[in-house]
């Protein structure tokens, strides 16, 4: 249902003046259509796709923080992040079932995904530093290939389905007549709690500075005298927590299946490239440029596409160009800041 | 107008708030050994780097024979006539001594592009091969695996290779590095052999290396040249013997 | 010359004699099943020694390159779409396809190194994953189901035919491989895999080498492509997914990886565990026979942690003698 609030009409006046009123056939009707569209992406419709754009803007960031502070710190290709995704996703998806509940399903399913990192790091990743990218991108795709396929022997290749509770299922409206799901505004709330909480650890504490030391210059953070190598599992585990909460979050409002975590991992790397190598600010930033982007864009080009194709073709085309538009945003960024928008001082 | 193989003229160069270049100009005469000495830290490896091509100065000049190199490429610069040996062994790590050579004969000959003859077996570049081999006495370890080599072994090479396509200029940054005493004096010798049959610009905190080999010497203190001179000269300059050689020389 | 190329690439020339007479095997003993998985195999081998040049000899961690079969195959797809049947047609296309292609994408790529360069590649891997996706016209997600191509003197619909021809191209890529990677060309870009700035200090631009070499890996999983686009009949976006890369990679190192014949090696082994391996495990262990696939994470780990030698260098360890030094 189209509302005409007062944002539409001026939206629609700003769209005629903008566009000189020439009345010929097909030019009328291309742009016709454009007012149409003008008319149909209400307000409301933007301000959802912008809140959505939002919520996965945040779960980009709490997986790529962990992936930017391991490839900058330990300067390791991690290609198993996404699966970190998956297993915090498949964890609390079968404890919430087994249990019936939801909230205890993600209060266990942290401290096992902690435990999958931490193991993972002191079993396989640790013999793997120093070595150059090709063995560790060949070792972690082995593991995707491992976690992929062991999480299809334990639970099945189908996907599961887990639903939120009821008490996390209502709407609340953020502005007038806006109704949002409030389970997606808890997930942009919790995000934003752990990006607050990196951000005071890395910048407040000892440890913090430890990190941040590394990031800039793993050699002398070694040199220091710090003990590197339990920094580096820390690092590692805490990151796989948080790719893994992401993943529990996500899990009610997507599949939980095998292989889920890859495109998020595909992502989450255009994120930090973008945001800048072993910087968890330009994670958070690119992260929600890239949500933003890819979110809003999903809706918007096919949108603005149907003003001048058929229905049909820019249905496909419109997601096609939205999920090409990460990647040529990441090309466009590196062409002129070839080490992200926020690379370390040091680097 | 003298005959300088290398200027550099006002030659800047900052890392944040560090000089590391500061405003050296230096002219290096044809056939001479011109030896590059200083302090650790006083930017003397960061200068070769620039008239090699690896960094690029903030501002300055370099002239290569006359001509200006200041936007030439690493590889350019190779062709024109600028050979280098590295600090640390920079060599084909996974082939034979041999083999490097015939690497580097390979570009010198200007064929690269070419697709079906096999290059390890072509006559004359296993000529050419020894040949470089033999300018430092090589060449009886042509088959073995570089990897093999012992230290000094690889200086030896790095040298070859920085001789071998027979550049105007040769760069030799402390060549002598990590060598034991033996090998340095086969190097020194090796060196030596090369006065007027090319140019060198010689990188080297060995004193007694450095007043057998050069003919003229550059000091270099905190990214700046305070003295140039033969050697007779710079061993009486009193600021070099303040700034580095210790009043005791 | 000939001899000499026999000896040091002995491993290869016993695969592709091998794989020559093969048929005569399968008709004596009347397994034609096993023409078709040799025929994969030749493929994914083809692609994987295309993949090999900027993998193992110039050190390239591309994941792009299955982007290249894809659009081979498409372009086998899309000319059949539109009437234009000629399988040798298809080949040129795909070959200039994916040349222009490979030029632009590497020309973009190389300038960058390590973890960046893999991402480009992996980005426009992926960019061309959703153009494809995005083609209504030609199935989309859903693929483009087609004949076998006409190559005029041979009918694909004859047995064998396609199986030859697949060979025939398979053996021309595999001696102008022995020849490039002992050429000066060959030699160098090996050269600029062990120590890129050492062979710049020589004068050479290794933005060329890594391009050529780029274009012509390109070029090889183009015509792989499209001659596989005929053998399965079907042409989808899942041929280009970035996972397909790793297959290749994957392919490669159980092979060796500075081998010519690894990846040959590692698509035999790979396809007939593929074969073989749901069978077994449905004898000795069957609640996961479907799940063979899991062999290959920790056994591609371990190959990684213990050694890139692959089976040709557990192979090459045992034979003592100079001639089997496949590696130039």
């Amino acid at each position: 249902m189209v509302t005409h609030t007062r944002k539409t009409v001026s939206f629609k006046l700003i769209v005629l003046r903008l566009l000189a009123l020439e009345l010929t056939p097909t030019t009328y009707n291309i742009k016709l259509n454009f007012i149409l569209v003008a008319e149909n992406m209400t307000s409301t419709l933007l301000l959802e796709q912008i809140f959505n754009g939002l919520q996965a803007g945040i779960t980009l960031f709490l997986i790529a923080a962990g992936l930017t502070l391991i490839l900058g710190i330990m300067d390791f290709v991690f290609l198993a992040h996404g699966s970190q995704v998956m297993i915090g996703a498949y964890a609390a998806a079968a404890i919430t079932i087994a249990t019936n509940n939801f909230y205890f399903g993600i209060l266990a399913a942290i401290p096992i995904t902690f435990v999958c990192g931490y193991l993972l790091e002191w079993l396989i990743i640790r013999h793997l530093y120093g070595r150059d990218h090709m063995d560790q991108v060949l070792a972690t795709f082995g593991l995707i290939l491992f976690f992929n396929e062991a999480i299809r022997i334990g639970f099945g290749p189908a996907a599961l389905f887990t639903n939120f509770p009821s008490s996390l299922s209502g709407f609340i409206e953020i502005l007038p007549d806006t109704p949002y799901p409030v389970y997606r505004i808890l997930i942009i709330l919790v995000g934003l709690l752990c990006a607050l909480g990196i951000h005071l650890f890395v910048s407040r504490t000892r440890v913090g500075a430890m990190v941040r030391a590394g990031a800039s210059n793993p050699e002398m953070t070694a040199a220091l005298g710090i003990n590197v190598k339990i920094l580096f599992r820390f690092i590692f585990a805490a990151g796989a927590t948080f790719a893994g909460l992401a993943g529990m979050m996500i899990g009610p409002l997507t599949s939980v299946e095998p292989g889920m975590g890859e495109p998020l991992l595909i992502l989450s790397l255009v994120v930090i490239i973008i945001g800048g190598i072993g910087s968890v600010r330009g994670a958070f930033i690119a992260a929600i440029l890239i949500g933003l982007v890819d979110t809003v864009g999903r809706v918007m080009l096919p949108m603005l596409f149907k003003t001048f194709m058929s229905v049909s073709t820019a249905d496909t085309a419109g997601p096609a160009l939205a999920s090409m538009s990460v990647y040529i945003l990441m090309a466009v960024v590196l062409v002129f800041k070839p080490t992200g928008l926020f690379p370390p001082k040091g680097a | 107008m003298k005959n300088n193989v290398l200027e550099l003229r006002s030659l800047r160069k900052k890392f944040g708030a560090l000089k590391a270049t500061d405003d050296v100009s230096l002219e290096v005469e044809k056939g001479k050994i011109h030896a590059l000495i200083g302090p650790n830290g006083a930017g003397k490896t960061t200068l070769i780097s620039q008239i090699f091509g690896n960094l690029k100065p903030d501002s300055g000049d370099i002239f290569l024979d006359g001509k200006s190199i200041t936007n030439t490429s690493v590889a350019d610069r190779a062709l024109l006539g600028i050979g280098r040996s590295f600090q640390i062994s920079n060599v084909l790590m996974d082939f034979s001594v041999l083999e490097n050579a015939i690497v580097a004969k390979i570009s010198h000959s200007q064929e690269t592009f070419r697709f079906f003859r096999p290059a390890f077996s072509d006559p004359s570049l296993i000529e050419g091969g020894f040949a470089i081999l033999k300018r430092v006495g090589m060449e009886q370890m042509a088959d073995r695996k570089v990897s093999d080599l012992a230290h000094g072994e690889r200086r030896l090479l790095e040298l070859a290779l920085a001789l071998a396509m027979e550049p105007l200029l040769v760069l030799l940054d402390e060549p002598m590095a990590g060598a034991g005493p033996e090998d340095t004096i086969f190097m020194t010798k090796v060196i030596a052999g090369l006065r007027g049959q090319t140019t060198i610009l010689l990188i080297e905190h060995d004193m007694d290396v450095v007043f057998q080999l050069a003919e003229r010497i550059s000091v270099l203190v905190e990214g700046a040249v305070i003295a140039s001179g033969t050697p007779d000269e710079i061993s009486q300059n009193r600021l070099v013997r303040e700034a580095y050689l210790g009043s005791d020389q | 010359m000939v001899l000499d190329l026999f000896k040091k690439f002995t491993t290869l020339w016993i695969i592709l004699i091998v794989l020559a007479f093969f048929p005569i095997f399968t008709s004596t003993f009347d397994l034609p099943f096993w023409n078709d998985v040799v025929m994969r195999i030749m493929l994914l081998g083809m692609a994987a020694m295309g993949l090999n040049i900027v993998f193992g000899f110039g050190g390239m961690v591309s994941f792009g390159h299955a982007a290249f079969m894809g659009v081979g195959a498409y372009c086998a797809g899309i000319s059949q779409y539109y009437g234009l049947d000629n399988g040798w047609y298809q080949l040129l296309m795909s070959a200039v396809s994916c040349g222009i292609l490979g030029i632009l994408i590497g020309f973009l790529a190389l300038r960058t190194s390590g973890i960046y360069f893999i991402m480009i590649t992996l980005a426009f891997a992926q960019m061309l994953y959703f153009f494809f996706v995005s083609l209504e016209e030609f199935g989309g997600d859903d693929g483009l189901i087609m004949d076998r191509s006409d190559f005029i003197f041979f009918d694909l619909y004859e047995p064998l035919r396609l199986y030859y021809l697949i060979f025939f191209i398979l053996a021309t890529v595999s001696i102008m491989l022995m020849l490039l990677i002992r050429s000066r060309f060959g030699v160098i870009l090996q050269a600029i895999k062990s120590n890129e700035s050492r062979v710049e200090a020589m004068g050479l631009n290794p933005l060329k080498f890594k391009l050529t070499g780029y274009v012509i890996s390109a070029i090889i999983c183009g015509l792989s492509g499209c001659l596989f686009a005929s053998w399965q009949e079907f042409v989808s976006p899942d041929i280009m997914h970035w996972t397909r890369s790793g297959d290749l990679m994957i392919i490669i190192i159980l092979g060796g990886l500075t081998y010519l014949a690894g990846p040959l090696v590692g698509a035999i082994v790979f396809l007939l565990l593929e074969e073989l391996l749901p069978d077994l495990l449905h004898v000795l262990f069957p609640p996961i026979s479907e799940n063979w696939m899991i062999i290959f994470g920790p056994l591609l780990i371990a190959v990684v942690l213990f050694g890139k030698g692959g089976l040709m260098g557990v192979m090459g360890s045992k034979l003592k003698t100079a001639a089997n030094r496949e590696k130039t």
